[in-house]
């Protein structure tokens, strides 16, 4: 029920406007040219490192400009499996403010591919930067350093920058060592990553999601689509342009459109650009992804991207807080509209809320049990028996929960050693058999560790404890990543409310099995696959889709080590043993109590 | 049984060492919920040192804690600092004994009292009464509500000073049930040297050490006295440490002037960053009679039959409206309520506690971690979920003083609700489930 009065919430929702933070000054940057010419020399450059950042190059560059530049070297001691190195250099130099002293900074991030990466260029985004560099070199309004940043190695290099800027570790301790800088700015208020992958653009898309869902402020975001405007540059989010239409339908289906997408960027807990580790350190950042232009129409070029980037960097120049007046905790579903925190919580307590009443009610029941039996007691004399069923055995319910948690935490702690137990098998397979050997375990563990028989109470009790449970996780953390918390619910809370304490028939137990959250991953990883190539026969899809399933455990893990992403360890220690609380429950078996005392019940209104 | 109850005691010292040694102790020491600027360890040190390098840790902001604690820390920390772990240990193990000692005598003497009254009882159902079974089982639930919860678990692996309060709360509660004057006085002062507010616990201490006396009046100003003397001897001898009076304003005056504003579990912080200054005397007065005074009137005009449930309450009170409150004084007085257990049966919001807590508990530090580090959420956030947790908390202590309330009724009048002359329940229909 709650979910239906959910959605119903979520669609009257309305959109309130809100505009803020103009770019009130005129664009005066015009070096396109130098632009297009240093992309030439960039690629001619890039050709002769096919695998590497050419920081030479970039580094004279920067020293051309006069700017304090430097380059970063990190180390990645991979974690899982048989230790091996990974090394990176990053390319950076600071514009030192000229009308103060080096108190604040804000940043400007380009993410290098070598020709040899798998991912679009982002050469055009270098080129474009290193002509802002030039241009605002000359401007004397800064109040702020502006740090031009080059990265390696993707999110890689962003957090062993971030990390050394900051003097802090953020993932397991040896994984990452981020190194050291040799010069630094002030405080970082904020940052833009360019990922430009052609000269000629046809639209940019603003992408927000950051490491654990975290966002940034709303303000950044709205001035980012604001200055699109203004320079007359298609803007995007999650590559959905703003329609004006008529018809309020066709905008209603594409603001659910654009919400179900960010719901789910944000629910993996993966940053979807550089910019989203930034958020972590109180550093609001953005991804400006430029795409090339296709088909008719004129594109957006150097000039015009490049005037809204001296808008940005103006206006954050401006700022005299860093930001903290407009949301941090919003849905988008249109690039100019929102929905506060205070709309959609309710949503997500309404289903947590549901998972607690159901479990009042069971408590109810309990204590009726309870009284029930007492009253008639003191005339059976103390049948042993019946104290038994009834009385709440509070010593093997907890011993249940607490052996459900630790299987959880033995799996989570162990992850790193299974990839290290042989190395026949590739860390993938590894990784993957040991984590399918310790969910059937899960599975099977209600058929060894057996409670105690008949006690009905006790079941209702587990249930209780594990409806609290997974309520409590829900809202801890919906706090910090709603979008997770919102799917999680509505794919567990609805099956949660619908199993019994216990004797569930058979269709039940086969819906809880499917929704095992390491069966949950495989779904998702399915559907992914199926959605991005249709194009696949049945038996192959599987088989990628297998291949994927693996990858993205091993993906899991490594981020929970290197960027201290909590979506993995949260699964394993909370989601999962809830899950076999559940299933433990689908599993018993009792002379129901309160069938017999109903039976009762009906037999004396019937006298 | 007693078998169990040993096996608890060691159980829980295991889990405490645990904590106390593992790399999580100084996560939880830094947790503002366990450790604020009054019981923290870290300050402690801090005070201590500067005591032995001849400075008044009086004159800075840093040193909140009484001459006599500070002699008795520094004396620990000069002679036997690898032993200090154990030392907190110790004393909550003696806490839960003490505890233990004490729900045994109590609930004896309300199965004596109840045996001599029950003529006037009128016929109930046998839930209300207090049974032998009572007698026999709240002392365990005491003794595991304290070694078990997370609340005091914590406190002790942090090494709040708050183990210490609590242990002279217990040795009070000890005395009094046991008749001890002396001892209950000399208890009650030296945690009045800390807590300050528990000097009101004094009323209800001569309240129950004069039932049943001859002379009631002379014998309560006597036993004020006593408390009295007590307390201005350990003023002296605390001046006579400190050298100088500095002492009274960096500890009474700092618990009543609530000058350190850091966040934690109580309701002052965030009302006074927000005033206006010029209303703060004002508040100040308004927020520290309710927590010191304002319920002690009435409370012990209802509850004169009860001292000992109204020790109950104030301590409760106290834990949660003082000024610098942790989870160790909420894990304190959630220990005490299983000897009320012949009231549970009226309780009616137990459960709805108990969400309560669990819920604020997660919740608390997820939005401080969102405050604090990620910077995305706010202060209110924050006080959102302590408002929450104090809100459980004021729930559960005027639950249990209707419940008794209730049960005072029944026992005397009767069941309000028979049908037949036998107990009708409110039952909640429901098929689904």
């Amino acid at each position: 029920m709650s979910v239906v009065i959910s959605l119903n919430l979520l669609t009257a929702t309305y959109f309130s406007e809100n505009a803020l933070l103009p770019g009130l000054v005129k664009g005066e940057y015009d070096m396109d040219t130098e632009a297009r010419s240093l992309l030439v020399e960039l690629e001619a450059e890039a050709a002769s490192h096919p695998h590497t950042l050419p920081s030479a190059w970039l580094l004279s560059r920067f020293h051309r400009l006069s700017l304090d530049a430097y380059t970063h070297n990190f180390t990645l001691n991979y974690p899982l499996g048989s230790s091996s190195k990974f090394t990176g250099r990053n390319v950076y130099g600071i514009l030192r403010a000229a009308r103060s002293s080096s108190m604040e900074a804000v940043m400007l991030t380009v993410p290098y591919r070598p020709p040899d990466s798998v991912h679009p260029t982002t050469a055009p985004g270098l080129a474009l930067m290193l002509s802002l560099a030039k241009f605002f070199r000359r401007q004397k309004y800064w109040a702020k350093d502006i740090i031009f940043l080059v990265t390696e190695h993707e999110q890689l290099g962003a957090q062993a920058w971030l990390e050394a800027y900051h003097g802090a570790s953020c993932g397991l301790p040896g994984v990452l060592d981020h190194g050291d800088l040799g010069g630094r700015g002030g405080a970082i208020q904020a940052a833009i990553n360019l990922e430009i992958h052609a000269s000629k653009i046809g639209y940019i898309d603003i992408k927000v999601a950051g490491l654990n869902g975290q966002l940034p402020n709303l303000d950044l975001v709205n001035l980012v689509h604001r200055m699109c405007s203004k320079e007359g540059v298609r803007h995007t989010f999650n590559n959905k342009e703003k329609v004006y239409k008529n018809n309020w339908w066709a905008t209603w289906s594409r603001g659910i459109h654009t919400l179900v997408s960010m719901v789910l960027t944000q629910a993996t807990g993966m940053p979807n650009g550089n910019h989203g580790l930034f958020h972590r350190f109180g550093i609001e950042a953005v991804t400006l992804e430029g795409f090339e232009k296709v088909g008719r129409g004129s594109p957006a070029t150097f000039f015009q991207v490049g005037r809204v980037l001296e808008g940005l960097f103006r206006s954050l120049n401006n700022l005299l807080e860093r930001f903290h007046q407009s949301f941090f905790f919003y849905l988008l579903p249109d690039t100019d509209r929102y929905i506060s925190i205070g709309l959609y919580m309710p949503c997500l307590v309404m289903l947590a809320g549901a998972l607690i009443i159901k479990a009042f009610t069971l408590w109810i029941k309990v204590q009726n049990n309870i009284s029930i039996a007492e009253m008639e007691s003191p005339s059976s004399d103390e049948n042993d028996e019946e104290d038994k069923t009834v009385n709440l055995n509070v010593m093997l319910v907890g011993t249940a929960v607490f052996i459900n948690h630790l299987q959880g935490v033995l799996l989570f702690s162990g992850t790193q050693h299974f990839t290290r137990i042989t190395d026949a098998y590739s860390t993938e397979n590894l990784l993957y058999g040991s984590y399918l050997i310790g969910c059937l375990l899960t599975i099977v563990s209600p058929y060894i560790i057996r409670l105690h028989k008949k006690t009905d109470n006790q079941w209702v009790l587990l249930n209780i404890i594990a409806l609290l449970e997974l309520a409590t996780v829900l809202l801890a953390v919906g706090m910090n990543n709603f979008s997770l918390a919102f799917l999680t619910a509505v794919i567990y809370v609805p099956p949660a409310l619908w199993l019994q304490s216990s004797n569930n028939r058979w269709y039940k137990k086969l819906l809880w099995i499917v929704l095992h959250p390491f069966f949950m991953l495989s779904w998702v990883v399915l559907g992914f696959t199926a959605v991005t190539f249709p194009e696949l026969e049945p038996l192959q899809l599987l088989t990628k889709a297998f291949v994927a399933n693996k990858q993205a455990l091993v993906l899991c893990a490594v981020d929970s080590y290197i960027y201290a992403s909590w979506t993995f360890n949260v699964a394993t220690i909370f989601f999962l043993p809830t899950w076999s609380l559940f299933w433990q429950l689908t599993q018993s078996h009792s002379e129901s109590i309160e069938a017999t005392f109903d039976e009762e019940e009906t037999a004396k209104k019937q006298q | 049984m007693e078998v169990l109850v040993l096996l608890e005691y060691l159980v829980a010292t295991v889990i405490r060492f645990w904590l106390s040694k593992s790399d999580y102790n100084k996560l939880i020491a830094d947790r503002v919920e366990i450790s604020t600027p009054l019981n923290s360890w870290k300050r402690v040190t801090e005070g201590a040192a500067l005591y032995n390098v001849g400075t008044s840790p009086y004159l800075g902001d840093m040193f909140h804690d009484n001459p006599l604690w500070l002699v008795a820390f520094n004396w620990m920390l000069q002679n036997v600092p690898q032993y200090i772990t154990y030392i907190f240990i110790l004393s909550d193990m003696m806490t839960a004994h003490l505890l233990f000692l004490t729900a045994q005598k109590f609930v004896g003497n309300l199965l004596t009292r109840q045996i001599n009254e029950q003529k006037n009882y009128a016929k109930v159902s046998r839930q209300l009464l207090v049974s032998p079974e009572d007698v026999r089982m709240a002392p365990i639930f005491v003794v595991t509500a304290y070694l078990f919860n997370p609340y005091t678990v914590l406190t002790c692996a942090a090494h709040a000073t708050t183990v210490f309060a609590n242990l002279f709360l217990a040795i009070m509660l000890y005395a009094t049930v046991n008749g001890h004057i002396l001892l209950c006085c000399t208890a009650l002062a030296l945690s009045a040297q800390q807590a300050m507010y528990t000097v009101i616990l004094i009323v209800p201490v001569c309240m129950y050490l004069a039932q049943g006396k001859q002379n009631k009046t002379f014998y309560m100003a006597m036993i004020a006295t006593t408390f009295s003397t007590i307390l201005c001897g350990l003023i002296y001898l605390s001046y006579h440490i400190a050298g100088s009076w500095d002492f009274v304003y960096a500890t009474y005056g700092f618990i009543l002037t609530v000058p350190d504003l850091r966040p934690n579990i109580g309701l002052f912080w965030y009302f006074f960053t927000e005033m206006f200054e010029h209303f703060r005397v004002l508040f100040l007065c308004a927020f520290q009679m309710n927590a010191a005074v304002l319920y002690l009137g009435p409370l012990a005009f209802r509850l004169h039959a009860e001292p000992m449930l109204l020790s109950t309450s104030l301590i409760t009170l106290i834990a949660i409206f003082k000024s610098y409150p942790s989870l160790g004084d909420v894990g304190f007085y959630l220990a005490l309520l299983p000897m009320w257990k012949h009231l549970f049966h009226y309780m009616q919001q137990g459960f709805i506690v108990s969400c309560f807590f669990i819920i604020t508990s997660v919740l608390g530090p997820t939005v401080w971690h969102l405050w604090i580090y990620n910077r995305s959420a706010n202060a209110n956030f924050y006080f959102g979920v302590t408002l929450a947790f104090a809100t459980a908390q004021i729930f559960l202590v005027t639950d249990l003083l209707f419940a008794y309330i209730k049960r005072e009724y029944a026992v005397m009048h009767g069941l309000p609700r028979t049908i037949d002359g036998k107990e009708a329940k409110l039952v909640l229909e429901s098929s689904n489930f």
